[in-house]
């Protein structure tokens, strides 16, 4: 496998940019013409997966499409009705499949998602508020002189700050952002535990085709793809995600069940994860947190559980423990290497620091964004079968405690041992943690893509 | 032995449906409206019948030509597969069928050559047998327990995880008394029906999901 063109992939499918501030628009296209104008406008303004030779620069763009949103494109309809059928449909249709109901059903979500409307997100990265203002200027500017698309809505998120520093901090007091895959082909710093476990105990990066269209998959095929071949060479599907999270509610929580829990609160908030809240992996250090753990790129993400069958030292429904889920599933951990996902993702909202009152209407909360060549085989499988539902990871049907939709009739089992410091504890009545406040499935296409589509080059024949 | 796993009989059924032109719809298309409308869970057939852990029905058209270099077959005709893993003696769990839920039986096999209706079980089960294969896979996830031992223990497992949740923390000789009693109540508890102590699921299956 040759090294990927990185000049033709998007940047923010290569690498995560950990650039602390974030702007993503919510764009409408009403004139096919004049949406590919901004198109072609907006193509030297997309930011590739290049190597930042002279440094990270101020801020980043992005592009992405709903199926909606090529339509208006007036692609050829042989090309619109070659795209998988959850991307067709969209998020907010597969539903029902995803487990997002009750609270989290579509009728909950903020009104941008309700009329269907939403056509592009552009997503714009930057080492602070201003250079993301400017970047959003310039392209606000090119959306007017070109009348290419009406701007619906944005969000804006942020790392959580520490002494004016960006940490990788979420508002429960998660460290987050661990282990995103490796792939064959991306050139990354790359570290144990990153990509498939290999019968040695070594890891290798996964195959090209797990994250990107156009290229082989685990299984050696061509991951489902539109037509033409080159529309959909290095493009890949993006999940985008609303999370809001009930900051008031998990802290009462955890207070409230650690009290009666052996270990202690802090304990008792790493077993929910399978990480401690500065991100020691709870498999690696059981007891404590270990900064050097963390910071040792050799061991951070370097765990399997084999030798933890009985989940007394992380729980067997932790939550990293339970979406990747490594060797736990037996044969090596060859099971779970065509539902990986890689991750993008800021918190949103004010942080309140611990101690502070803190209230569940705040709007605050987690963009999840996940990338991935599959929707249906590997973002949406992981959210029914390993979020929603407990059988692979033989707990019946417990979900994920941390982002499961649980409604408050939720359990979590913590396996535990006969020490005092470690005791098996269920945690019951779980109530909802986080809550889905909307989002949609995107094609994020290549720069050639992008190039054809805003030349209006699309030909499936 | 093939058909038996222990103490778990595997019972694999083939019976030809009836072809006949004049039949509209034909009668493996009734077969499929029927089985798209049997109950599952308490009220399913097999449910209320004794002894079933895991039963199938299937109706299977042909085999599928998938292209070179495989070879075209057919079959000479199409067949209701019945699959079941069931406890025990096959001839007491067959009259069982035909005892407890005979409209179920009759409305499925009606449709295939040569049934003779389960108003007689002793004819019903002979033509079964007749129409058996060897069964040598079983649905893995039955142990060697009967359906009552199973049923027994889903009640017990979630009966004990309550009563940990309600009883986490409380000191030892309180504990010991509450779970004597617990225990007690919990051996006089009638058996759950067959069918009740499924999973809980409210998501949509299917697609390429599972």
């Amino acid at each position: 496998m040759s090294k990927l063109n990185e000049t033709d992939i998007q940047g923010f499918v290569l690498r995560g940019y950990n650039l602390p501030f974030a702007r993503y628009l919510f764009l409408h296209f009403e004139d096919s013409a004049r949406a590919r104008a901004l198109v072609g406008r907006l193509l030297p303004v997309i930011t590739t997966g290049q190597r930042w030779d002279h440094g990270k620069p101020q801020s980043t763009a992005n592009i992405a499409f709903t199926h909606r949103g090529l339509a208006a494109f007036d692609l050829p309809e042989a090309t619109l009705l070659s795209f998988p059928v959850e991307f067709l449909q969209g998020m907010k249709d597969r539903a029902a499949i995803l487990g997002d109901t009750g609270i989290n059903a579509p009728e909950h979500w903020d009104k941008l998602w309700l009329d269907n409307h939403v056509h592009a997100w552009l997503g714009i990265n930057g080492q602070s508020p201003e250079a993301v203002d400017a970047r959003c200027s310039q392209i606000q500017a090119l959306m007017q002189e070109t009348g290419g698309a009406m701007q619906l809505a944005w969000q804006d998120a942020a790392a959580i700050m520490d002494d004016g520093k960006p940490t990788s901090r979420e508002h429960f007091g998660y460290t987050d952002g661990f282990g995103n895959p490796d792939y064959l082909g991306v050139e990354r710093s790359t570290q144990p535990g990153q990509g498939k476990l290999m019968p040695d105990g070594t890891w290798a990066p996964l195959a090209t085709g797990e994250l990107l269209l156009g290229y082989a998959d685990e299984a050696g095929e061509l991951p489902v793809a539109p037509v033409p071949h080159i529309l959909a060479c290095n493009g890949t599907f993006m999940v985008y995600r609303k999370l809001h999270q009930n900051l008031a509610t998990f802290r009462a929580y955890l207070e409230e069940r650690s009290a009666q829990y052996g270990g202690g609160m802090e304990k008792l908030a790493a077993k929910f994860i399978g990480r401690w809240r500065d991100g020691t992996p709870v498999e690696l250090s059981p007891d404590w947190p270990d900064p050097a753990i963390v910071q040792d790129p050799n061991r951070n993400t370097n765990f399997t559980y084999g030798a933890d069958p009985q989940g007394t030292r992380c729980p067997i429904g932790a939550h990293v423990r339970r979406v990747h889920p490594r060797d736990a599933f037996g044969f090596n951990g060859r099971l779970i290497d065509r539902r990986r996902i890689t991750r993008r993702g800021l918190p949103y909202g004010r942080p309140v620091p611990e101690g502070e009152p803190a209230s569940d209407a705040e709007d605050r909360g987690i963009v999840f964004m996940a990338l991935n060549a599959s929707l249906s085989r590997q973002f949406e499988f992981v959210q029914q079968q390993w979020i929603e539902y407990g059988n692979d990871a033989h707990q019946g049907n417990d979900k994920d405690m941390l982002i499961g939709n649980h409604r408050g009739h939720g359990k979590f089992v913590v396996q535990g041992d006969l020490s005092a410091t470690n005791p098996p504890f269920l945690c019951t009545h779980l109530p909802n943690f986080v809550e889905l406040r909307g989002g949609d499935y995107f094609f994020l296409p290549s720069i050639t893509a992008l190039g054809m589509i805003a030349m209006g080059l699309v030909d499936p024949r | 032995m093939p058909n038996q796993n222990g103490s778990v009989y595997g019972l694999t059924i083939l019976s030809p449906i009836i072809n006949d032109e004049r039949a509209t719809p034909s009668h493996d298309l009734q077969i499929r409206n029927y089985l798209a409308t049997v109950p599952t869970g308490e009220g399913s057939p097999f449910a209320l019948a004794p002894g079933t852990h895991l039963a199938r029905l299937v109706v299977m058209d042909d085999v599928i030509y998938v292209g070179s270099p495989s070879i075209e077959e057919h079959l000479h005709s199409k067949y209701l597969v019945f699959e079941s893993n069931c406890d025990g003696d096959l001839d007491s769990y067959l009259l069982g069928l035909a005892t407890a839920v005979p409209q179920h039986l009759d409305a499925i096999w009606s449709h295939c050559v040569g049934y003779p209706g389960a108003a007689n079980p002793q004819a019903f089960a002979a033509y079964m047998k007749a129409c058996q294969i060897e069964t040598t896979f079983y649905f893995a996830a039955v142990n060697d327990k009967s359906v009552p031992e199973t049923l027994r223990a889903l009640q017990t497992q979630r009966a004990v995880s309550d009563f940990i949740a309600r009883h986490q923390g409380m000191n030892a000789a309180l504990l010991q008394a509450e779970f004597a009693q617990f225990a007690t109540r919990l051996k006089s508890e009638p058996l759950p029906a067959s069918g009740s102590m499924g999973p809980l699921r409210g998501l949509k299956t299917g697609g390429r999901n599972e």
